[in-house]
C-alpha cells in the first residue's frame, strides 16, 4: 500500500506538540509565538526557494504588502459596526491579493531571468516598493498606519486582546500546516516533478518540454501568498501598527534563508527543523549575546552551504534510505 | 533660474558619478571573471568607509592616507573569503555562490557593528569649497572624483598593458582558450577576486566625502542596490562599462532629485531611490546580458 500524504503526519505531529507546550506550559506561549513564526516562515519561502533553486532576495516585500493589507483593511473598514470577524477575513483576503499583485509583476519580469540575473532583479524588490510608499506617501508614506483603536473598535477591546496575544498565532499555525500541505501536493504532482527537473538543470527541462515559467511563476506566486498572509497574521494581528522600515526589514529574508538553508532546501520537514533549530538558538543566544545572533549565524550559513548543502533533513533522509521511517521524511 | 538648478545638480551629478562607477568596478571584475555576483558588495565598501573614518577620528589623519591601508585590507579580505569559501563552490549551483557572498556581507557588518557599533558615526573633513557658478562644490568631494578617475585609469591602463592584466581579459573572454594558452586560471580566479574587493574596499574610502549624515555597519545595503543598478547598465562583466554605467547613474539619481523635487508632497529622496530599482528592472527587461553587451 502507497498512501501519498505519510510524510504530513510528522509536521502535524511537530505543530500539535508544539502547541501543546504552548498551552500546558505557563511562560511558554512566547516562545513557541516565535516558534511558529519562523517555521511558518521557512514553510513558505521554503515552496519557490526549495523547490525551484532560486534565491528571492527581496521575499521580505511580500509579508511587508500583506501586513499592509490588513491594516488597511481594518482601519478603513472600522467605521462597519457589528461585522467583526468579516473584517478580519477581508484583511487576509487583501493581504493575499496584494501579495500575488505584486509578485504577479515581479515575477513577469524577474522570473524570465536565470540564476545570478534573477537574484539581482529581486535585491531591489523590497527597498524599491519601501521607498515608493514613503516617496510617494502611499498608505499614509513613512508615517505607517496605527490601528489598535480601529481594531478595538470593530471587535471590542476584549477580543482584540486575546486577537492579539492567542488568536494571531493559531492563524499563523494554520497558515504554516496550509503551506505544508500545498508543498506536499506540489510535490506529489505533476508541479514538483517539473519544478525538480528545472532545478537539476533547466535548459534539459526546457528541451523536454517542460514549460519551466510557468512553473517557476506558480511556485512564486503560492510562496509570495502565504507571505502575505503571514505578514497579516503574524505582523499586523499580533503588533497592530505598520511602518515602513520595519516591515521591509532584509533582516527577515535572512531569517527565512537560514532557516530553508539549516533543515534543507526543497525538503518538506526542513522548514520545520529549520525555524526549531534557528528559532530556539536565536532566542537562546539574545539572552547570552543580546544583539550579535546574526554574528553567529552568518558563519553557520557560510559553513552549511560549504559542507552541509544538503541541510538537516537531506542528511537524515539519506542515513534513513530503505527504512521503514523513509515514508515519513522527505 | 530652474535650468541653472539643474545644470549644477547634474554637475554634481557627474562627480558623484565618476565615484559610484569606480565602487562598481569590483563588482564587475569579479562577475566576469569568476561569474560570481557578489551580493555583499555594499558591506566591502561600508568597510572601506570605517577605515577612513578611523583614519580621520581616531588618528587625526587627512582620508586620503586611508586609500592605500583599504586597498591592502580589501585585497587581504578578498584572499580570505576566495579560499575559504568562494573557490570552494565555484561548481556549486548558483545558489550557493549567492547564499555565500550574501552571508559574508552580513557577517561583515554585524563585525563591524561589533567593534563600532551601530549608530551612525559622521566626519566633516572641513576643506575648502569651490564655486563654479551653476553651484557650490565641496574640495572633498573634487578630490574623490579625481581620486576615482586616476584609479579607474590606472586599472585600465594595467588591464591592457601587462600580462597579468591580458590574462585576466582571456578568463573574462573564454575560460577554456585561455587555460589552453596557458593562463593559470586558478591564480587569476583569487587574484581577481582579491582585486575586485580591493578596489570595492578602496571606492568606501572615496564614497564617505559624499555622505552628510555619517555611516553605520548597515550602509551597505542602498549601496548593493546601486551598484547592481550600475554594473547592469554597463553590461555586468565589464568594469570600464562599469566606469560609464556610474557616470549615467549619477547623472540619472541627480537629475531626477531635482525633477521629484519640484512635485508637491512627495519625498524625493525616497522616490529616486524608487527609480534606481525601476531602471534595474527595465534594463533586465529590455535587454537581460546588459546594455551594452555585444551581440
Amino acid at each position: 500500500m502507497k498512501w501519498k500524504y505519510y510524510p504530513y503526519i510528522p509536521v502535524l505531529l511537530a505543530y500539535v506538540v508544539l502547541f501543546l507546550i504552548g498551552k500546558g506550559v505557563s511562560g511558554m506561549w512566547q516562545l513557541m509565538s516565535m516558534l511558529f513564526f519562523y517555521c511558518a516562515l521557512g514553510q513558505a519561502f521554503n515552496i519557490f526557494l526549495g523547490m525551484t533553486g532560486y534565491v528571492d532576495f527581496g521575499y521580505v516585500a511580500f509579508l511587508g504588502v500583506g501586513t499592509y493589507g490588513m491594516a488597511i483593511t481594518i482601519s478603513k473598514l472600522s467605521y462597519l459596526q457589528g461585522y467583526g470577524i468579516l473584517i478580519i477575513i477581508a484583511g487576509f483576503l487583501l493581504s493575499m491579493f496584494i501579495a500575488t499583485l505584486l509578485s504577479v509583476a515581479v515575477g513577469a519580469v524577474a522570473l524570465r531571468l536565470r540564476g545570478a540575473y534573477f537574484a539581482i532583479a529581486t535585491i531591489g524588490v523590497n527597498e524599491g516598493f519601501r521607498f515608493l510608499i514613503e516617496g510617494a506617501k502611499i498608505w499614509n508614506g513613512s508615517e505607517g498606519i496605527i490601528f489598535m483603536s480601529d481594531l478595538n473598535r470593530i471587535i471590542g477591546s476584549k477580543s482584540a486582546s486575546s486577537l492579539c496575544t492567542f488568536w494571531a498565532d493559531v492563524f499563523v499555525v494554520i497558515i504554516a500546516l496550509l503551506a505544508a500541505l500545498v508543498t506536499l501536493i506540489y510535490m506529489r504532482s505533476k508541479i514538483g516533478y517539473a519544478l525538480m527537473a528545472l532545478r537539476e538543470d533547466e535548459d534539459a527541462a526546457k528541451v523536454m518540454g517542460i514549460n519551466v515559467t510557468k512553473f517557476k511563476i506558480i511556485a512564486f506566486i503560492t510562496s509570495a501568498c502565504f507571505a502575505g498572509l503571514l505578514g497579516a497574521s503574524a505582523w499586523a494581528l499580533k503588533t497592530p501598527y505598520v511602518f515602513p522600515p520595519e516591515v521591509f526589514e532584509i533582516h527577515y529574508t535572512v531569517e527565512a534563508i537560514i532557516i530553508v538553508l539549516l533543515g534543507g532546501a526543497g525538503t518538506l520537514l526542513g522548514p520545520i527543523v529549520g525555524g526549531l533549530v534557528y528559532g530556539l538558538s536565536k532566542y537562546y543566544l539574545s539572552v547570552i549575546v543580546p544583539g550579535f545572533q546574526l554574528l553567529i549565524f552568518a558563519p553557520i550559513v557560510i559553513i552549511i552551504i560549504i559542507l552541509f548543502p544538503e541541510g538537516i533533513i537531506g542528511m537524515i533522509k539519506k542515513r534513513t534510505k530503505g527504512r521503514w521511517v523513509e515514508r515519513f521524511i522527505i | 533660474m530652474i535650468g541653472n538648478q539643474i545644470l549644477g545638480n547634474l554637475l554634481q551629478g557627474v562627480i558623484l558619478g565618476t565615484v559610484y562607477g569606480m565602487a562598481t568596478m569590483g563588482l564587475s571584475l569579479i562577475f566576469g571573471v569568476l561569474k560570481v555576483v557578489n551580493v555583499g558588495h555594499g558591506a566591502f565598501i561600508m568597510v572601506g568607509a570605517y577605515c577612513a573614518l578611523v583614519f580621520f577620528n581616531t588618528l587625526g589623519l587627512n582620508p586620503i592616507f586611508a586609500l592605500p591601508v583599504a586597498f591592502l585590507l580589501g585585497g587581504i579580505l578578498g584572499l580570505f573569503f576566495y579560499y575559504s569559501a568562494i573557490q570552494r563552490l565555484l561548481k556549486a549551483p548558483e545558489l550557493s555562490t549567492l547564499l555565500a557572498t550574501f552571508s559574508i556581507g552580513v557577517l561583515l557588518e554585524e563585525v563591524v557593528k561589533l567593534i563600532f557599533g551601530s549608530e551612525f558615526r559622521g566626519y566633516n573633513w572641513m576643506v575648502d569649497k569651490v564655486d563654479l557658478g551653476l553651484t557650490i562644490i565641496p574640495y572633498s568631494k573634487i578630490y574623490a572624483s579625481l581620486g576615482s578617475i586616476l584609479i579607474a585609469l590606472a586599472l585600465y591602463i594595467w588591464f591592457n598593458k601587462t600580462r597579468a592584466g591580458s590574462a585576466i581579459r582571456s578568463v573574462v573572454e573564454d575560460e577554456e582558450g585561455a587555460r589552453v594558452c596557458g593562463v593559470n586560471v586558478r591564480s587569476t580566479y583569487a587574484f581577481s577576486f582579491a582585486l575586485g574587493i580591493a578596489i570595492t574596499v578602496l571606492s568606501g574610502v572615496l564614497l564617505t566625502m559624499f555622505i552628510p549624515v555619517g555611516i553605520n555597519p548597515y550602509m551597505g545595503g542602498g549601496y548593493t542596490l546601486k551598484a547592481f543598478v550600475i554594473a547592469v547598465l554597463g553590461g555586468l562583466s565589464s568594469p570600464y562599462g562599469a566606469f560609464f554605467g556610474g557616470l549615467v547613474f549619477g547623472l540619472i539619481e541627480n537629475g531626477s532629485y531635482t525633477l521629484f523635487a519640484l512635485i508637491p508632497g512627495v519625498e524625493p529622496f525616497a522616490l529616486t531611490r524608487f527609480l534606481s530599482f525601476v531602471i534595474l528592472l527595465l534594463i533586465l527587461l529590455i535587454r537581460p546580458e546588459g546594455i551594452l553587451s555585444k551581440r
